[in-house]
């Protein structure tokens, strides 16, 4: 019977591809989606845990997810939130709690234009981030400079950093950076005679990272928050402002009940490698979703093709239908025989466009890596990958559709007399 | 003691609420088993109607036809139109995608065999009909005897105790038609089948053991 079945799909092979192409736009569309939401999700999970430990916690008094690491403490989310001031006193509770190993301070400096020494364009205004890391660290995937450990001037710079300045690391090591306070918004709360300040740094070394374009030493940035905000000392400053960020090392196994403390029971933000999976996951999620519905619409519009090359088919095959029902197919048999030529153009469709598309992915592969390497995605080698469950789902997905779109036809065939189908003229 | 036995057979094609047509008013005959039977009669004399009621087609007649003592309404129509009879047409009805073993085997597509050996009944087929050198040619590199053997092949592959011929000769010379009817009188004689003929044309009939004559849907 499946002979059969593929017998008369072969008999008319131009209209069984055309009916296909509709299938495989619509199964091209969803590989589009379902890979690439899976690939971007794999890079983005692979470029953050290449930078960020799972047993890591980050740390702070505000939403570190929705632009925490990007905004100073604000009046209008105190007020929203209340937040605690990541202070010594604070510091040190969380240096007590069970299972946590240490805990560094970071501090972000924003609203700062960066200028090389010789260029007038500035970087843009950008964040520079504070931690006592050296250049050599695992959080960076490669280091370019003679001494790793950050000096109370030094700065370095990331790789991303070099191409805007359009330069190369051994030309930019050594060089002089000035950054300059250009916005209010520069730490409104400690908003006192901040603007047109500057201060010198030199390039140590370059970077490569996925996170932040400068990073300098704590102790630095601190002296600068304190002078830019008039604050009379560095204790002044944590008191009253706090770190930006701590960075909570903790022990194997102890991660989930540390983060649930912290942010239970202290009050604090907390941002985890499972926090940015689940927010990861979620969001694309809902953009897998949104963007299936597409394909489910243009699955459907597939499908009207095929129930009408069906129903053509029942026109052309009539008297066929009456020769197999005179010598012994029953009712189900037929319908059998229909469904099987709709389900193998739904297959024929499915298989084509996954191939086609996967095909156009690897082609596109190392284009999109390139892409993603200059936008510090330093980690990623290969963006899509074949995912055997996607594509099951796909082929799956394309036959039912396929099966589905001949029911109608498939039952109008069954249901021939068979009398009447053999003198069908 | 009869084999077939048509009993008061009648059908009536309702073509509008108003009209309607006779084809059958009260068909009786009997036919014994192993009988080589020709029906005959004019062009609108019921030969088809009966034919189509006789191969499981048609059910929508009233009296009875009893194979073997069991009406033919008791049975499965698909199990009686794979088992019990098997049909040869005038145009040979093969498909035109399948090669001529293909076509001969296809019944058993549909059915599970009565305990026979396919293969080896194929063989045994395809010798009689003569087309073993041809089993894999497609029906349109085939003359127009060879396809209506490749027609007769097929009713038979499954063993049926009926075979039911509509004007198998209808399509061919008069050699090939021959030809055709010596074919299935050699079946009938060999396999023991009941064959029943519908023909218009009178040498062929005379060839049969014995002639149903139809006149305005009544055997006279």
């Amino acid at each position: 019977m499946f002979k059969y079945a593929i017998s008369l799909i072969l008999r008319r092979k131009l209209r069984t591809m055309l009916t296909s192409l509709g299938i495989m736009i619509a199964v091209m569309l969803m590989t589009f989606i379902l890979f690439g939401m899976t690939d971007l999700q794999r890079a983005v999970l692979t470029q953050f845990s290449s930078v960020f430990k799972p047993t890591d916690l980050y740390v702070s008094s505000q939403d570190l997810m929705f632009g925490g690491m990007l905004s100073a403490p604000t009046k209008q989310k105190e007020e929203k939130k209340e937040p605690v001031i990541v202070n010594e006193t604070v510091k040190r509770k969380i240096e007590t709690l069970d299972g946590v190993e240490s805990v560094d301070s970071m501090f972000l400096l924003n609203g700062l234009e960066i200028y090389l020494e010789g260029d007038s364009i500035p970087y843009p205004t950008q964040i520079v981030q504070a931690m006592s890391i050296p250049g050599d660290d695992p959080t960076f995937i490669s280091f370019d400079g003679e001494n790793p450990i950050l000096e109370e001037n030094g700065i370095f710079v990331s790789d991303f950093v070099v191409s805007f300045f359009e330069t190369t690391n051994d030309e930019i090591v050594g060089k002089k950076l000035i950054a300059k306070s250009v916005s209010s918004s520069f730490m409104s709360a400690a908003n006192k005679n901040m603007i047109d300040k500057e201060y010198e740094f030199f390039v140590q070394g370059v970077v490569e990272t996925a996170n932040k374009p400068f990073w300098i030493s704590t102790d630095k940035a601190l002296n600068i928050l304190v002078d830019m905000g008039g604050f009379e000392s560095t204790d002044e400053y944590i008191e009253k402002i706090g770190y930006s960020q701590l960075l909570v090392h903790t022990k194997d196994g102890k991660t989930t009940e540390v983060e649930s403390i912290m942010t239970e029971d202290m009050g604090l933000s907390v941002m985890s490698t499972k926090t940015v999976v689940d927010f990861i996951s979620t969001l694309t999620a809902g953009l897998t979703i949104s963007l299936v519905v597409f394909g489910a619409i243009s699955a459907l519009v597939a499908s009207i093709g095929i129930i009408n090359t069906m129903i053509m088919s029942i026109y052309e095959q009539t008297r066929e239908i009456g020769i197999i029902k005179a010598i012994g197919a029953s009712d189900i048999q037929v319908l059998v025989i229909f469904l099987i030529q709709s389900g193998l153009i739904g297959l024929i469709g499915g298989v084509l466009g996954l191939g086609i598309t996967y095909a156009m992915m690897q082609i596109a592969d190392p284009f999109i890596v390139e892409v993603l390497k200059e936008q510090g995605f330093g980690a990623i080698d290969k963006f899509f990958y074949f995912q055997l469950g996607n594509a099951l789902i796909i082929t799956f997905s394309s036959i039912l559709v396929g099966v589905i779109a001949g029911i109608y036809p498939a039952m109008k065939a069954a249901r021939l007399d068979p009398v009447k189908a053999l003198r069908y003229e | 003691m009869s084999y077939i036995d048509i009993k008061n057979l009648k059908r009536v094609y309702q073509m509008s609420k108003e009209i309607s047509v006779e084809a059958l008013r009260g068909v009786n005959f009997d036919i014994k088993e192993g009988e080589f039977v020709s029906v005959v009669g004019s062009s609108g004399s019921g030969k088809s109607t009966l034919l189509n009621i006789l191969g499981g087609l048609d059910r929508e007649y009233t009296g009875h036809v009893l194979i073997d003592g069991t009406d033919i309404k008791k049975y499965n129509p698909n199990f009686y139109r794979r088992h019990i009879v098997g049909t040869v047409f005038q145009q040979f009805y093969l498909i035109p995608s399948l090669s001529v073993e293909e076509n001969i085997l296809l019944p058993m597509k549909f059915t599970g065999s009565k305990d026979i050996d396919v293969s080896k009944r194929l063989e045994y087929l395809l010798d009689m009909v003569d087309l073993k050198d041809r089993r894999k040619h497609l029906p349109k590199e085939l003359s127009g005897g060879q396809a209506q053997r490749v027609a007769i092949a097929r009713a038979l592959i499954d063993a049926p105790k009926i075979v039911l011929a509509d004007e198998p000769t209808g399509n061919l010379d008069s050699k090939t038609g021959e030809a055709i009817l010596t074919l299935l009188k050699e079946l009938n004689r060999t396999e023991g089948v009941t064959v029943i003929l519908v023909t218009h044309d009178k040498n062929i009939s005379k060839k049969t053991d014995r002639v149903i004559t139809l006149v305005d849907g009544k055997n006279v």
